[in-house]
């Protein structure tokens, strides 16, 4: 059963991510993620902010992590997987990003 | 945990303890991040108390996943592997030999695309047995020799047929056969059972006339049904009735010809995948009743799959002198 499995969320995102410095993502900030009072995601990524929405998933997602005798590679003979997490919900965003522009007020 | 099994030229499951699964590779143009810990809105309404900004990591990302969907385990290459080379008795000088060609449980987990319990089953369904830590299937002779020990035995003690003793049987026929050997043909032929801290077994009437059909039957191509019905019931040991829906999936009755036949067909040695196994069956025969055609099907229904779904998907029906009988979707060549 499901009992003290970790339950993680996905986050869908249309297109690629890219990172700012040649460095490769990992490690790096993503952006930050907000709920309205209405439960909508917001994701503001960088200076572009997405609007997004909550989805159950109607076939949930199990999280295999790779088991077996020594290194990563192709799989010996007593490879296996165990389950780590269930993903049951979904964060999909899918509409056009929007680049986010301060207000410069006029000058009087 | 899981295991994915499959020579490079299978396609691959995915196996838990006792379930098998067809794997796809689905891809998507999006991307998919995977947060632990991250909290959906209905989390975050019931925990009122922060404000807190909370670090979360992303544990990775993926464009594509594995689709997982419950399937039939794959067991007709386990029956293969174990006829390369069939136990024909301790006297037989082919065991001296190599191990090649043999099995243990675990080459067969390595080989055979199902979960361990659908592996261990099956080979309790075929009634294989570990000789010296490999699993064997007794040759078809030989099994029919240790079977005739018994039921001549269980004649010359006028035993009930529900009542045989195994400490007799191993005293009486353990001059003859590995006791070992004694005991797994009263296994695979009979219920075993303790009364009154005695082992006995109940043997199955279906099953032993069943085999002495097939001994009859695999020594020609066909036969006259009604002389073959004769001998058989002559063959069967004393207070059977040998009945023709004992052969079911083991034998198939010609009603067309004069006389009425009677010939060999073994489901398990017909295709395992669902169109090659209907191509087959028609190329036998044109067209099926759905009682003949049914034992030949049986075991391609999916969970909660019904024989009248497969011959909707597979055959086309019509009637024929007021029967409804299948035949085949396309041209069979």
């Amino acid at each position: 059963g499901a009992g003290g499995l970790a339950q993680w969320v996905l986050v869908e995102l249309q297109g690629e991510v890219e990172p700012r410095q040649s460095s490769g993502l990992a490690g790096s900030l993503l952006g930050d993620l907000h709920y309205t009072c209405e439960g909508v995601p917001v994701l503001i990524v960088g200076h572009h902010i997405l609007y997004g929405k909550v989805v159950q998933l109607e076939k949930p997602f199990a999280v295999l992590v790779k088991r077996g005798a020594g290194e990563p590679g192709p799989a010996g003979p007593h490879t296996h997987y165990t389950v780590t997490a269930l993903i049951k919900t979904k964060l999909l965003f899918k509409t056009r990003p929007k680049p986010i522009i301060t207000n410069v007020p006029k000058k009087v | 945990s899981l295991v994915v099994r499959g020579e490079k030229d299978e396609q691959a499951v995915l196996c838990s303890k006792d379930k098998t699964y067809d794997m796809k590779i689905a891809d998507t143009s999006n991307m998919l991040l995977f947060i632990p810990g991250c909290k959906t809105p209905e989390q975050l309404n019931a925990d009122q108390a922060s404000c807190d900004i909370i670090h979360s990591q992303i544990a990775g990302f993926s464009n594509n996943y594995w689709e997982l969907r419950r399937c039939r385990p794959k067991l007709k290459k386990l029956r293969k592997l174990l006829m390369e080379d069939p136990y024909e008795g301790p006297d037989s000088r082919k065991d001296q030999t190599s191990t090649f060609s043999k099995y243990t449980t675990e080459d067969l987990l390595s080989l055979i695309q199902a979960s361990e319990e659908e592996i261990l089953h099956q080979l309790q369904v075929i009634d294989a047995c570990k000789i010296e830590g490999y699993w064997r299937i007794l040759e078809f002779d030989y099994e029919m020799k240790l079977l005739n020990h018994v039921t001549q035995l269980i004649d010359s003690e006028s035993w009930s047929l529900s009542k045989v003793p195994l400490r007799t049987c191993l005293e009486e026929l353990g001059s003859l056969e590995p006791t070992e050997m004694i005991e797994h043909i009263l296994l695979s032929y009979g219920r075993k059972y303790i009364d009154d801290g005695e082992v006995y077994f109940e043997m199955h009437e279906d099953k032993i006339c069943r085999a002495i059909a097939q001994m009859l039957l695999q020594n020609a191509v066909k036969f006259n049904l009604s002389e073959f019905q004769e001998v058989w019931q002559q063959s069967v040991p004393e207070g059977m009735t040998a009945r023709l829906d004992q052969l079911k999936g083991l034998a198939l009755v010609d009603k067309n010809s004069r006389p009425e036949t009677i010939f060999l067909l073994k489901v398990e040695d017909l295709p395992e995948d669902n169109q090659e196994r209907f191509n087959s069956l028609f190329s036998i025969r044109e067209k099926w009743t759905e009682v003949d055609i049914t034992p030949y099907i049986q075991d391609l229904c999916a969970e909660k799959q019904t024989v009248g779904a497969l011959l909707t998907k597979y055959a086309r029906s019509s009637m024929q002198n007021g029967v409804r009988v299948y035949n085949s979707r396309r041209p069979i060549s």
